[in-house]
């Protein structure tokens, strides 16, 4: 593995973007020695994906990402509510806009190990959802975005198979591009479809399902619980991320509590594991909001209460 | 002085809370050590409420010092 990326993109952050240094550290900070290897996989399919300058390219989207999220925070604390309402806007607007949705991923793609609450997120996903996952595993991702969950599943487990879908065009593209760049494009493939309309598929397809940071995505959140529960094996795992009172422009549904998310899991015949809230550490001056981001271990339960 | 910096000097001395801090056109997050992401979300809306006008995330992600902040609040306000 290339050690030297990591170093690259610190040192690019401290000249360009000093604002976001500090942010950076504390997630270095979390557990130094997973972070590094993390962030040095992640680079390593960034710079392979995009060329020389995908690093620069990444941390400067990454940045603006960030800078998205606090300003709609900021407002959303005035308001008391999300700005979107309807996805159909969001879609216009937002997951159909090429140009749009490519900074928008590769500037997400970095928040999983360079937003701190975000590394506690891959260390779940990493050390307790993949190593329940048998090896052979057929794995559902929904909304895989720019790929990164589905390609660490597929370099952890050199068996398994991964079928992604997302609504946007530039997500397929640019997750197929990771796929390759993590040499296991074999074993993926990406097709532009909505997450809802999957319960036409046929049921009980996935040892494994990844669903990240979609749920307040939709208008109806619950259905995507439905979706997950028809594709799920009986006993099969999903891992699946959601935010709570966080703003952003493309959020809809405003989650205020985590039950809120259990309860969703339970009607739609999954049993909850695991799981795991965090917030960062640092928040706007007299927040009323915690921004969360939650992760749940889901089971598909075969009988009420098995 | 310009006027645009004296009123952002005092919106300065709020979010940092410190009454000495001095800031000029060249003043950037790396000469202010709590000048990080969130501060200048904060320093950001806080700017818009004294002057009156609103930036987009683009603009606001994109200031790199002081001066590009003051030129960005006149171009805004039509000064
Ligand atoms: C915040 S990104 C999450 C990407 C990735 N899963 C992650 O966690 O980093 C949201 C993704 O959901 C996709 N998306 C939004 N609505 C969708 C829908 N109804 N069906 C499928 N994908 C959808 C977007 O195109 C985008 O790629």
């Amino acid at each position: 593995m290339n050690r030297q990326l990591l170093p690259k993109l610190l040192e690019y952050i401290a000249d360009k973007h000093p604002r976001s240094r500090r942010g950076v550290e504390e997630a270095m900070r979390v557990s130094p020695q997973k972070f590094t290897e993390i962030a040095e996989m992640f680079l390593g399919w960034l710079v392979k994906a995009l060329g020389d300058d995908g690093i620069q390219r990444a941390a400067d989207a990454f940045v603006q990402f960030s800078t998205d999220v606090n300003l709609a925070q900021a407002r959303y604390e005035v308001d008391g509510s999300y700005q979107n309402k309807s996805f159909a806007e969001v879609y216009a607007n937002h997951y159909s806009q090429i140009d749009t949705m490519n900074e928008y991923l590769w500037g997400i793609y970095l928040t999983n190990f360079l937003w701190a609450h975000h590394t506690e997120i891959s260390l779940l996903y990493a050390d307790t959802f993949l190593a329940k996952l048998p090896a052979t595993s057929q794995i559902v991702e929904i909304a895989p975005g720019h790929g990164g969950w589905g390609a660490w599943a597929l370099s952890r487990l050199p068996q398994a198979q991964l079928q992604g879908f997302d609504i946007s065009p530039s997500a397929i593209q640019i997750a197929s591009s990771v796929t390759r760049a993590a040499g296991v494009a074999d074993r993926a493939t990406y097709t532009e479809r909505d997450a809802l309309d999957l319960t036409h598929m046929p049921q009980s397809i996935a040892d494994g399902l990844i669903c990240n940071f979609l749920v307040e995505h939709l208008e109806r959140p619950e259905k995507l619980f439905a979706v997950v529960s028809h594709l799920l094996k009986p006993r099969a795992i999903g891992f699946i991320t959601g935010a709570l009172t966080a703003a952003q422009v493309d959020h809809i549904y405003e989650f205020r509590y985590e039950s809120e998310l259990v309860k969703m899991c339970e009607e739609q015949g999954l049993r909850v594991l695991q799981t795991l809230s965090v917030g960062p550490t640092r928040t706007l001056p007299q927040a009323r909001f915690l921004p969360r981001s939650m992760a749940l271990i889901v089971q598909k339960r075969c009988g009420e209460f098995y | 002085m310009s006027d645009t910096l004296m009123r952002l000097t005092a919106v300065f001395h709020d979010v940092f809370n410190d009454d000495e801090l001095v800031i000029s056109r060249d003043t950037s997050a790396k000469n202010i050590e709590n000048w990080d992401s969130l501060t200048h979300v904060t320093l950001i809306v806080k700017a818009e409420k004294e002057f009156g006008v609103r930036f987009t995330s683009a603009q606001v992600a994109g200031l790199q010092n002081v001066g590009e902040l003051i030129d960005l609040i006149e171009q805004k306000a039509g000064r």
